[in-house]
């Protein structure tokens, strides 16, 4: 079966934000960009626009500069959780994430990031046009090949 | 926002306005309804201009970032609603703002920089004169954010070109009817918004259901699929195969060859470079295309839509992909509707082909059909004003005629409202040429969309099945029925603007329909609706539209149809030797008066009507004016 990965295929990402708005409305009831754990960056002029989000890294910067260790990779799911009753709102967290994926939340002043929500994540469920899939982990880099190869007989999918 | 005076107002968004009038489109109505008065100078300090946000934009509901622009239009001096995607809607709602009302005018050209609660008139000298793009970016970094969302004009719109658009987040357009033009009379450059803060629905856990199941139907449609995969000009070529392609000034209605204007083009021939999706929507139908070769490589934008693409392309019958993607350049960073100024041009094209128009009048540039240098050097010219063509077609193609004369107007493809007519060959398709007759801003399909009519998928037959009795009349050859699906078309149309929705996914995919809608609604605010209900409050809306025309003196005579399209038959194709004949738009329009209750000799809701929408107020007005029908 094997371990389950989100993967981003940016070609496909419209920039539409269903999967911000899934987010901040699963976690917090409401619609906010501020309470979401991934967000969009868009170059307006340009049509450009790709998720941020975190990318549960293996060695996670943020679990190794956690000075009260609030902060571990779950060895059953792979995900990386804040045990938010240790966070002590330090941001050393939120700095030190090269992807920019943790975020400080407004009113409890603590660092929060995505925990790809019990293994259903809202922002795929919201996703049409599928820029967010969450995969098998062996499948990203077979993602890529089929549509290089699918190229070759020039066929655009979905 | 008084521009006169500078000052600004803020007031709180009633439960009753909700109820009766949704949001967005309708409450956008009722605003002018009672803001303005008749007879007054659409470039004038009376002229009102709002921006009224979708009631449900700014959540998940798909599809529903949608913004209403309400004034007095600028080409046919009646009521304009135009309607913008992107993002900047969603974000004067998180600003938490529902709608801007602009009065007056400006003395010096000014922006309005909207920074979540805090609204501030700055000074916008700098940014005059500049184009779209131009506007965005310099004013992004003036205010230290790309995240903002930015409405905006460009030169055509500061030059008071009659169908200058406003621009949302450089893509987007409230393309039709001269918004821009307003908005430039009044020297508003552009709107600025910052909004970081939450929206919340009344019952989250309904609403998220209904938005679910919204959202995988939307997912399953053929046509949402094909929007996205194609965009909306995916459909061109069926289009051109069933003769309906407006070719030429509308003079043919199919060309040979149309794949270099088709959406199948830009992703086969390597155009489109990416698809993009208004805020919250799950379709994303509109491209940002770039060429990369030939004479106007570098040159990106967003689009081609069908209607570019139609009007541009197939009715100037330049077909030539990088040409057209380069005018839909200039008009997007000028500030240009496409539709008007691709109509408007043809015009001159016929013109020039008929000695109406000399070399003497164009600085010697031949105004040939099919030429890409007359098309994009007529562009520029409209946008500034420039020469004496330039300044004319600026006009629009009603004003223009009337100023040439010369039987002009005989190839002019606007009706007596005066907006040039979108690209839809109404000889062959009878609903869509009632719905263009009645439409207050003038003859487009941006009032009832009646799609179901060409029974092009199993949806849009199940409704006119629905609507008929008779599945066969879902084909766009009949007049009979043609004002009941028109009419269904209208109310659907009304709601779904009100609140934020697209009408691709309500009146082209019908996966948002005013059950969902009406649930949409409720559980968003609160205020309980069936879809009944919704439907009249839609009507509601649509109505008090009317009465805004009916204030300004319009009637039944405005209700028509183009010269040609009336008087000459389609020269080929399927639906070779149909017109929209007066004799026939007449029965339609008899019918359609009648099943709305109002009189049908003018045209205007009856009183009777009017009390039983609760517009009592509106028919007094109307009454003490003398403008509604003896009873």
């Amino acid at each position: 079966m094997g371990r389950r990965v989100l993967a981003i295929d940016t070609n496909r990402c419209t920039g539409c934000k269903a999967c911000v708005m899934a987010c901040s409305f699963a976690k917090e009831k409401v619609f906010s960009e501020a309470k979401a754990r991934l967000w969009i960056v868009r170059a307006e002029r340009q049509g450009i626009a790709t998720p941020v989000l975190c990318e549960q890294c293996e060695s996670p910067p943020c679990e190794l500069v956690c000075p009260v260790r609030a902060i571990s990779k779950n060895p059953m799911n792979g995900v990386v959780e804040i045990d938010s009753n240790r966070c002590i709102g330090c941001k050393e967290c939120f700095w030190i994430c090269p992807f920019g994926a943790v975020s400080i939340d407004v009113e409890k002043r603590i660092a929060v990031k995505c925990d790809l929500c019990d293994g259903s994540p809202e922002c795929v469920k919201a996703c049409v046009p599928r820029a967010l899939q969450y995969v098998n982990a062996v499948r990203p880099a077979s993602i890529r090949m089929e549509k290089q190869s699918m190229k070759r007989f020039d066929v655009v999918r979905r | 926002m008084d521009l006169t005076r500078q000052k600004i107002h803020t007031k709180p968004l009633t439960d009753d306005l909700r109820g009766e009038f949704l949001g967005s489109r309708g409450v956008n109505a009722k605003l002018i309804w009672d803001l303005m008065r008749p007879d007054t100078d659409c470039f004038g300090p009376d002229n009102v201009l709002i921006f009224g946000a979708g009631t449900l934009t700014g959540t998940n509901a798909p599809c529903s970032g949608r913004t209403t622009v309400t004034c007095k239009g600028a080409e046919t001096n009646l009521y304009l609603k135009g309607s913008m995607g992107g993002h900047w809607g969603a974000e004067l709602k998180f600003a938490g703002y529902d709608h801007l009302v602009f009065l007056g005018v400006s003395q010096k050209p000014v922006c309005l920089w909207i920074d979540n609660e805090r609204v501030e008139i700055r000074d916008a000298t700098n940014l005059w004169g500049k184009n779209v793009e131009e506007t965005d970016k310099v004013l992004k970094e003036e205010l230290g954010d790309e995240d903002i969302k930015i409405a905006c004009i460009g030169p055509a719109g500061e030059n008071l070109v009659r169908f200058a658009m406003i621009m949302s987040c450089v893509h987007h357009a409230a393309g039709r009817g001269g918004a821009g033009a307003v908005m430039g009379s009044k020297r508003l450059k552009a709107i600025a918004v910052r909004g970081e803060g939450d929206i919340r629905v009344k019952e989250p856990e309904r609403f998220g259901l209904v938005v679910g199941a919204v959202r995988e139907a939307l997912a399953a449609d053929n046509t949402a699929k094909s929007m996205y995969v194609y965009g909306t000009s995916g459909g061109l070529a069926f289009t051109n195969s069933l003769g309906r392609l407006p070719c030429y000034n509308f003079r043919l209605g199919q060309l040979e060859n149309v794949y270099p204007i088709t959406g199948q083009c830009l992703v086969e021939q390597r155009y489109l470079k990416r698809r993009i999706g208004c805020f919250g929507c799950t379709i994303s139908c509109h491209r940002y295309s770039m060429v990369e070769s030939g004479p106007y490589s570098g040159t990106g934008c967003g689009g081609p839509e069908y209607e570019s693409f139609a009007s541009l392309g197939a009715d100037t019958g330049v077909i030539d992909t990088q040409a057209v993607i380069k005018a839909n350049q200039l008009c997007n960073d000028f500030g240009l509707d496409t539709i008007s100024t691709g109509s408007v041009i043809a015009w001159a094209m016929e013109c020039f082909e008929k000695g109406v128009i000399a070399k003497t009048d164009t600085r010697g540039l031949e105004l040939n059909f099919g030429s890409a240098e007359a098309l994009l050097t007529m562009v520029p010219l409209i946008a500034r004003r420039a020469d004496s063509i330039g300044n004319l077609l600026a006009e629009g193609v009603k004003r223009a005629a009337e100023k040439l004369g010369k039987d002009s107007r005989k190839w002019a493809i606007c009706n007596s409202k005066g907006l040039e007519q979108s690209m839809v060959e109404t000889r062959c398709s009878k609903g869509y040429a009632l719905a263009f007759a009645v439409n207050p801003r003038g003859p487009d399909h941006l009032h009832a969309c009646p799609w179901a009519e060409r029974g092009s998928s199993t949806e849009a037959i199940a409704l006119v099945e629905k609507l008929t009795g008779n599945r066969k009349c879902a084909s766009p050859y009949l007049t009979e029925y043609r004002p009941e699906i028109v009419r269904w078309h209208e109310d659907c149309y009304a709601v779904t603007d009100s609140l934020g929705f697209c009408m691709i996914a309500s009146l082209t995919s019908y996966s948002i329909n005013p059950k969902n809608m009406a649930k949409m609604f409720s559980f968003a605010t609160g205020h309980p609706m069936d879809d009944s209900e919704i439907m009249l409050a839609g009507r509601r809306i649509l109505t008090l539209e009317k009465c805004f025309n009916v204030r300004e003196g319009a009637d039944r005579k405005l209700d028509d149809l183009p010269w040609r399209l009336m008087n000459e038959p389609a020269p080929t194709g399927p639906g070779k030797g149909l017109v929209n004949s007066k004799e026939e738009l007449d029965k339609m329009l008899d019918k359609y008066y009648l099943l709305h209750g109002w009189d049908q000799r003018s045209g205007t809701p009856t009183r009777e009507t009017l009390g039983m929408l609760g517009l009592k107020d509106v028919a007094d007005e109307l009454r003490k004016l003398g403008k509604l029908p003896a009873h």
